[in-house]
């Protein structure tokens, strides 16, 4: 965990003068709500369908249970009691008051956090790998990398007014897990000749126009990266187009320029800013490495017991195989607490439960956690010896639903519930689906699968790289959903040399399979998509991912629609 | 003293003044501003009547829109000061970030270390980042209290980036 350095605190709490002057001068009618709108966004405060939602950044997801604890405070005194983790590995609370929010963020600022740059057209939270500094096919710990952008994109001068919104991801390991291909930058460490670099992809990104990134660098030396990335930031800057909202991401800046024609614009800018005062230099990143407390692993963390409990409790066996994750270190485990189970909104955790994971993770993972972008917390060192007793206390909380990576762990954003962008429900959507596949003999069998819904084409539920992917649409004034099939967010297990440069991390972008369905139809939609793949698939090695890659998309859509007329010929002879 | 009419919005040199600079918006072309006031003219006049401008005993300023190239202000890549009062880079509305990659390439490549000011939708709230990337003056928009703009220089005491400065403490 980066502990604060005199210069972070004074900034977060000069962020919260700020803007409680900003907060009192909108109530006192001396700034307009066109001026406060982008000011209000700059700290995540959006109004919402409800009452505004406020999102408070939880830096490349890394989060200490005293933070957890003051989360759940603020949840209870100044919200309903709960609070919701996003895909960008923050918190959303959704019903804060205006007048209150000065208050939160000063609460906030105590515990080395803030809203900043969680929304509006700035460089937002970089996210990345939620098993940074643990896996054991890290190449570089892509924390400290995350940490020097952050910092650098802190309160950027330049670059607060962008055309649009602006996402980093780092990967630091041989298997992407951050996504880097839907991003607006992904960096992907690599080394050359003993020194670490980053693969740039530029680009790439989800919503009304989702495409991959493409590479534009294979390698960018880490003492170059804060100008590189400048360059790419001034390139777009003042080059983006600003006249229509829905072509102003940098990915479509990247596809009219061409990715080559890109590349030589942020070169040329490059040369003239390279090896100036943004260079780094190898004291100024060890100071930075310095911040980041010392996992204290034990030399002994005791036997590991997992094996054989697992084989006297199949409740448990479950539950190791799918939500513990390796770990460098001999002897202890990554563990992923679900927050996916049936009948909760996929990421909302009450305050009840963040105090009692904050006591967890004070006893079993050093305090420390992360939020991932499926919308789970991962305690990221765990003994192997404590897992059986560590699973008991999870069970209890209703946090141990053993399904991450299957269909279940849906991913899924606020929806229609909630947010006025919406178009149409996520969550009712997303609880019909847990509810069809709630026989986990059924899940296991069915094995790896995304589900992603987003509840309207900003894709906030990463629908577009879903194995299945649902978006909500509207027609007419009602609620459809449209289906797409294909879609991923990396290239899972395959070693970087195969990845195809031009395909950022391996992303795809799924596909539609064809007209959108009712609600109620949802549910039987993907049933019949996985009752296709479970006849078509070679073994049970073959995941659905795979079969669609092999097959094409064709037999899928063509099972669904005749289901679909089959079931309306059924429907309409009843009624005869 | 104030005068409503004439309120004292210009911060320059750490100090408010009435903001005496009219934008120049010639409805013909060849046209020139009169001889006498402080007048903001478009590149394009500034480029076809360069020389002549120069020469004028109340200099003029050049008013950059944001999209506008400020390398078309230099020759052979910097921009001469003789004869040009100051440079402004119009922000239309306070959302078009452009303007600050403008001040920042005219301070750090182009050489202009004369003035540069910050006009159109500039407020309380956008001074110090304007500042950070080389404005050194803002006709702060009505309905924005200039004294308060002239303190939101202050607003941040440090700051993480190294090639952009931080502006002293107004106050």
């Amino acid at each position: 965990m980066y502990q604060y350095q005199p210069i972070d605190q004074l900034l977060v709490d000069q962020r919260v003068a700020q803007f409680r002057d900003q907060t009192r001068r909108f109530l006192n009618g001396q700034l307009s709500e066109d001026d406060f709108r982008t000011l209000r966004l700059q700290n995540g405060l959006y109004i919402q369908r409800h009452a505004p939602m406020l999102r408070i950044a939880i830096p490349y997801g890394m989060l200490a249970s005293r933070q957890l604890r003051t989360l759940a405070h603020i949840a209870r005194k100044w919200d309903r009691g709960y609070g919701h983790f996003s895909t960008r590995q923050n918190m959303q609370f959704n019903w804060p008051r205006l007048e209150d929010v000065p208050d939160i963020l000063a609460e906030l600022a105590k515990v080395q956090m803030h809203s900043i740059q969680t929304s509006g057209n700035d460089i937002r939270n970089t996210t990345t790998d939620q098993f940074a500094g643990v896996a054991p096919d890290e190449i570089v710990n892509p924390l400290v990398w995350c940490e020097l952008i952050r910092q650098w994109s802190t309160f950027h001068p330049e670059f607060a007014f962008l055309p649009r919104k602006f996402k980093i991801a780092v990967s630091g390991a041989v298997t992407d897990r951050a996504a880097v291909g839907v991003h607006d930058i992904g960096l992907q460490a690599v080394e050359q000749d003993g020194e670490i670099g980053f693969r740039v992809w530029v680009g790439g990104g989800l919503g009304r126009t989702p495409i991959v990134g493409q590479l534009i660098n294979p390698y960018v030396p880490w003492q170059h990266l804060l100008t590189y990335l400048q360059a790419i930031l001034r390139v777009y800057n003042l080059h983006g187009r600003r006249d229509n909202k829905f072509k102003a991401r940098i990915k479509i800046l990247v596809k009219e320029l061409t990715p080559q024609v890109f590349g030589e614009e942020v070169e040329r800018e490059w040369k003239q800013i390279k090896g100036g005062p943004e260079t780094l230099t190898a004291e100024q990143v060890q100071a930075i490495a310095d911040r980041f407390t010392v996992t204290p692993y034990a030399a002994d963390p005791g036997p590991d017991t997992s094996a054989q409990h697992a084989g006297n409790d199949p409740r448990f066996a479950r539950w190791l195989r799918r939500n513990t994750h390796h770990h460098k270190v001999p002897g202890y485990a990554a563990v992923t607490l679900s927050l996916k189970r049936t009948g909760v909104p996929p990421g909302d955790i009450t305050a009840d439960q963040m105090d009692a994971v904050a006591d967890l993770a004070d006893r079993y993972s050093f305090g420390e956690m992360r939020v991932t972008h499926e919308q789970n917390v991962v305690f990221a060192d765990v003994a192997r010896s404590q897992l059986h007793a560590l699973w008991k206390e999870l069970d209890k909380l209703g946090l141990a639903t053993p399904n991450v990576g299957l269909l279940t762990n849906i991913i899924a954003c606020p929806g229609g519930d909630f947010c006025a962008l919406a178009n149409a429900v996520s969550i009712p959507v997303a609880e019909a689906i847990q509810r069809r596949f709630d026989d986990l003999d059924y899940l296991y069998e069915i094995g790896e699968l995304d589900l992603n819904i987003s509840g309207c084409i900003n894709s906030c539920g990463h629908h577009h790289v879903g194995h299945i992917g649902i978006l909500g649409v509207d027609k007419a004034g009602e609620e459809w959903y449209q289906v797409t099939l294909g879609g991923r967010q990396s290239g899972a297990a395959k070693p970087l040399p195969d990845i195809e440069s031009t395909r950022g991390g391996g992303a795809a972008i799924g596909r539609v399979i064809g007209p959108s369905f009712a609600r109620e139809e949802v549910a039987d939609v993907v049933a019949n998509l996985v009752e296709t793949y479970l006849d078509l698939r070679d073994s049970d090695a073959e995941r659905f991912i795979d079969v669609v890659e092999r097959v094409g998309i064709d037999p899928f859509k063509t099972r669904v629609y005749a289901e679909r007329k089959q079931a309306k010929a059924v429907a309409e002879a009843a009624h005869v | 003293m104030s005068d409503p009419r004439h309120p004292a919005n210009l911060i320059r040199h750490r100090k408010l003044e009435v903001d005496t600079w009219q934008r120049f918006e010639p409805t013909e072309a060849r046209a020139l501003p009169p001889q006498d006031g402080n007048w903001l003219v478009p590149l394009s006049v500034w480029q076809s009547a360069q020389a002549q401008l120069r020469e004028r005993t109340q200099p003029v300023g050049v008013l950059l829109a944001p999209d506008d190239d400020p390398s078309e202000l230099a020759e052979d890549g910097r921009i001469r000061p003789e004869g040009l009062a100051l440079i402004a880079v119009d922000f239309p509305i306070y959302t078009d970030g452009r303007g600050y990659s403008i001040a920042y390439l005219l301070r750090t490549r182009l050489g202009w270390t004369g003035e540069l000011r910050a006009v159109g939708d500039v407020m309380i709230d956008t001074v110090y980042y304007q500042a950070r990337s080389g404005f050194d003056s803002f006709a702060v928009k009505p309905g924005h209290d200039p004294h308060e703009a002239l303190r939101a220089l202050g607003t941040f005491t440090a700051a993480y980036q190294k090639s952009y400065p931080v502006p002293e403490t107004a106050v």
